[in-house]
Parts: structure tokens; sequence; C-alpha cells
């Protein structure tokens, strides 16, 4: 079960975190920016889109409010509302079938891919 | 409409009607909201006549739009396709001796300032959504900012604008013409380039803060220090910033309950000297929206008052005892409210009457068009006949 953060300041929609965003910075589209996923997040809706965030929270450092995404939190409600990346889907199955993310692997195999969400 | 057509144009990829696009571009930093049809990123100039040439055939509204850092709903789409013009990133090289870059409008200050500073030069207009805010928009609002005392506001430093206007032709705009694209919030086309002037960085900078018994006394010391900045040093320092908080504003950032006055200068004219002191001081200005708006206040104003309407303002703001701070160099007040504060209206009904503007670097969009007067109305309706006939860009917005 993951927690809710605490006392976590709403989004106040400044846009000030795209710039730090590694994913905004390359696609520029505002719907993976922090501010776009906040505001997706806040209404509610499940998109794949939420796999697009690293989850490194340098939006955090940068924002004004100290607004978390809390993307785990929203990925899990994403996925309880029965949306979910295959990648990530394989990823869960890896860990829990053979306890790592990789898959089946060899005595002394290194894994070539990394298959995450 | 036909978004086929489109797809074609930009290529499917660069257009959009995911429902996820719909909703983020809905709305900018304003959060007035409104109808996104579909989205388009353009990555070059020729690609925004297109689109404009599409817009007329279809007869829809095209939303320019920059970071989306605006506040009064300038890029708020009005059952319009939002043309997110951040891609166009194109950087000239430096001319280091002319103290000129040539910029696309989708560039970011904050970086291209990072870029400037290895070249001890930058680009000195200052709002506080620097860090995201685009030159496009930054042009559209005409914006102003922390240190527009010293530097004026953006028309100052535009060289040139290339607008691909509403008939989808590019102009060169140079000298009184860049007045049909400054501060124009996007109304007489998008601006896809400019040539922006730049200064050289102060090689050092000094504050004073003074605190006050009252807004009177703070007013005197302003007009002082705007008269002759010079603080009896000897030398000759400009003022750089001069920064207002009023006491409620002060006491949010544990600072005494009472008006001050930061005012920074490029020389040795301020009182503090030491860089941490200085960046300490700096990081608490800077700090300050973010504070009120987490205490209930996120709702920010920019009446610009000069002379003595200036005083009646403050004291307005005072009886009424709401949070403001401001670029009290250029008489750019910024109260801020909690959402659907009904003062709101009151102090736009009032800035008229204490000889201001409704905006000082806001601008207008949607948010403030019912205190837009009918000189101002005729200006821009008589822009449109000239760059958009047919009224395809930014429908609704300004007036």
């Amino acid at each position: 079960m993951l927690n809710e953060p605490i006392d976590n300041a709403p989004c106040i929609e400044c846009g000030l975190c795209r710039e730090v965003c590694p994913i905004f910075t390359i696609l520029r589209r505002e719907h993976v920016s922090p501010r776009g996923l906040a505001i997706l997040a806040d209404r509610g809706i499940a998109s794949a889109v939420f796999y697009q965030c690293t989850l490194c929270r340098a939006c955090r450092v940068v924002c004004p409010v100290g607004h978390d995404p809390a993307g785990e939190q929203v990925r899990a409600r994403v996925v309880a509302q029965g949306v979910e990346t295959e990648a990530n889907r394989t990823m869960i199955a890896n860990i829990r079938q053979y306890g790592n993310p990789f898959g089946p692997l060899k005595e002394g195999e290194i894994p070539k891919t990394l298959t995450c969400c | 409409m036909n978004l086929e057509r489109l797809q074609t144009l930009l290529g499917p990829e660069n257009v959009s009607t995911a429902v996820e696009d719909k909703i983020v571009y809905s709305r900018d930093a304003s959060r007035l909201e409104g109808e996104c049809l579909a989205v388009a990123w353009p990555s070059q100039a020729e690609q925004v006549a297109a689109l404009v040439e599409w817009a007329r055939a279809e007869d829809v509204d095209l939303a320019p739009r920059g970071a989306g850092t605006g506040l009064c709903g300038g890029a708020t789409p009005q059952r319009s396709v939002v043309v997110d013009l951040s891609r166009l990133t194109h950087t000239g090289p430096v001319e280091v001796e002319q103290r000129r870059v040539q910029v696309g409008a989708g560039v970011v200050l904050g970086g291209l300032n990072r870029r400037l500073a290895k070249e001890g030069l930058f680009l000195p207009v200052i709002p506080g959504s620097h860090r995201a805010a685009s030159i496009g928009g930054m042009i559209a609002t005409d914006a102003a900012g922390l240190r527009a005392v010293r530097y004026g506001t953006m028309r100052a430093w535009i060289e040139a604008i290339t607008l691909v206007d509403g008939m989808g032709r590019l102009h060169h705009l140079t000298g009184d013409a860049l007045d049909d694209a400054v501060g124009r919030e996007g109304v007489t086309g998008f601006i896809v380039e400019a040539t922006v002037r730049l200064a050289p960085l102060p090689a050092q900078r000094t504050v004073s803060l003074l605190a006050f018994d009252d807004e009177a006394s703070l007013l005197a010391q302003r007009d002082k220090w705007l008269a002759d900045p010079s603080t009896g040093s000897g030398q000759a320092p400009r003022l750089t910033a001069l920064e207002y908080l009023n006491r409620h504003a002060a006491a949010a950032i544990g600072w005494e309950a009472r008006p001050h006055l930061l005012a920074e200068f490029d020389s040795a004219g301020g009182e503090i000297n030491d860089p941490a002191r200085i960046a300490d001081l700096w990081c608490a200005r800077d700090g300050l929206y973010p504070v009120l708006a987490r205490s209930g206040h996120p709702v920010i104003e920019d009446p610009q008052v000069e002379g003595e309407g200036l005083a009646s303002l403050l004291a307005w703001l005072e009886t009424q005892e709401i949070p403001a701070f401001g670029h009290l160099g250029l008489g750019i007040v910024h109260p801020c409210f909690r959402p659907g504060d009904d003062r709101i209206t009151s102090l736009y009904d009032q800035v008229a009457g204490w000889g201001g503007r409704v905006s000082g670097e806001h601008g207008i969009g949607l948010k403030k068009k019912p205190w837009v007067g009918a000189a101002f109305r005729a200006e821009i309706r008589q822009l449109k006949e000239t760059y958009d006939p047919q009224n395809v860009i930014n429908r609704g917005k300004l007036c």
C-alpha cells in the first residue's frame, strides 16, 4: 500500500516545472509536463500518459509551492482503473515470478535490456 | 473540421485530438478554461503559415500558446485549435559585438540567459516566470518584471520580429511596426521569431532593504530614489530593481510586518554588498508569491498606477488588508486574492479613477476585457483589419 504525501500543496499550474522535466524538454507536449499530469490526475483521468513520468521529482525541487507529483500513487489509481502499459505489466509479472524485473536469467547472466514502465 | 488535411500539412504526429491534450491545453496559468478542439505543434514558420491557410478555409480559430504561463487567459482556447509554439526553439549565433541574438518564439528565457552568461550578456527583462516563459509570450505580453525600472519592458529589447498574420503572410517587423505585435497578445498573428537586444551583465550588485512606518514615507523614499539613485557613495549607481512589499506580504515571508522597499543597484550604491545576503533577500522575494499562493491567495493581479493615484491604490489595499507586492519603480503592484474574491472587480473598477492601467504586465487576455476602453477597442479592430481580417487568430481576446 502506497501512502499519500502528507499536506501535499495543490498544483497552482504556473508551469515553472516544465523546463526541468526530462520528458517535457524532449517531447515539448504539455500533457507530459508535470503541470499537465497534475491537471489530468486532478480530474481522475485514467491514461497511459502517466507512465511517461520518470518519477525523478525534479519538478518538485523547483515547484514554488512544493507540490509533489505523487506519480506512484497516481499510477496505482490508474492501474486500479484498468489502464496499464504492457511493459509495466511484464515488469510486475517478472518481479513476482522471478524476483527481478528482467525475467528468467541463467546463472551469472547479465540482462541486456530492462523491461520497465 | 478537416483534421486529416491538417495532419497532412504538419505530419500526423504533430496534431492531436487526444482527450489528454484537449484537457491540458484548455487552460493556461490563469486557469481560465475554454474549449480546445485540437492541438498543433509546428516547428517552422512555414508550418504556421500553412496552419493559418487551413484555419481560413475551415473558419476555425487558432489560439497561439507559448509556455502557457500567462495569467489572463491569453492562451485559453475559445473553441480553438491551440497552436503550441514551444518547438520553435531555433537560436542563432550570439552576436557579441552587436549585443543581439535571433531566437525562435519557443526559446525559454531562463535557458537563453544561462547560455548568454558565458558571453557576459543577458536579456534583462526578468518576469517572475523567467525560468519557463518563452520569448514569444514575453513579446506578446510586453513583459516587464523585476528589473523593469532599469531596463524597461520587452519592447525596448526587440530589434525585429517575424510574424505570420491571419492571412498566412510573413512580416518582418522593425521600428514602429514592432508595436503591431509587441503587447498585442497574439491577436495580430503568430510571433515565430525575433531578434532581441542584449545587455552586459552588471559586474556588481548591491541592495538596500528598508522598512517604513507607513506607505507615505515609503513612497517619499521611492520618489527620491527614482529622481536620484545616488546614495552619497561618490559614484553614480543605477537602480536596477525597486520592489515593494506591504506589511501583509512582508509578514508572510517572516519579515517585520511593515511596508518594505528592496532596492538593487548595479554598483556600490546599496547598503548590503555581501553576495550571500543579497542572494538570501532575493530568494525571499522570489518566494513571496508561492508563499501567498500556498496561504490561500493564488489569484495575482497587476494594476499599474503612477503619480498620486499610486498612494490611493496602496492605501486601498492596506484598508482591505490585501497582501500585495510589486515593481514599484514602474508603479506595478501585485495584490493577491483568494479565488472568487469580489474585491478584484472593485479594484479594477477603481484603477481608471486612480489614473492607472488595468494591466501592468500580465496583459488583458480574457480576464480584463470588461475594463478595456473604447479607444483601445478601436485600435485593436484596426489592427485586426490589417493583419487578420478573417479573424482566425485568438478570437475573443483583448476586446
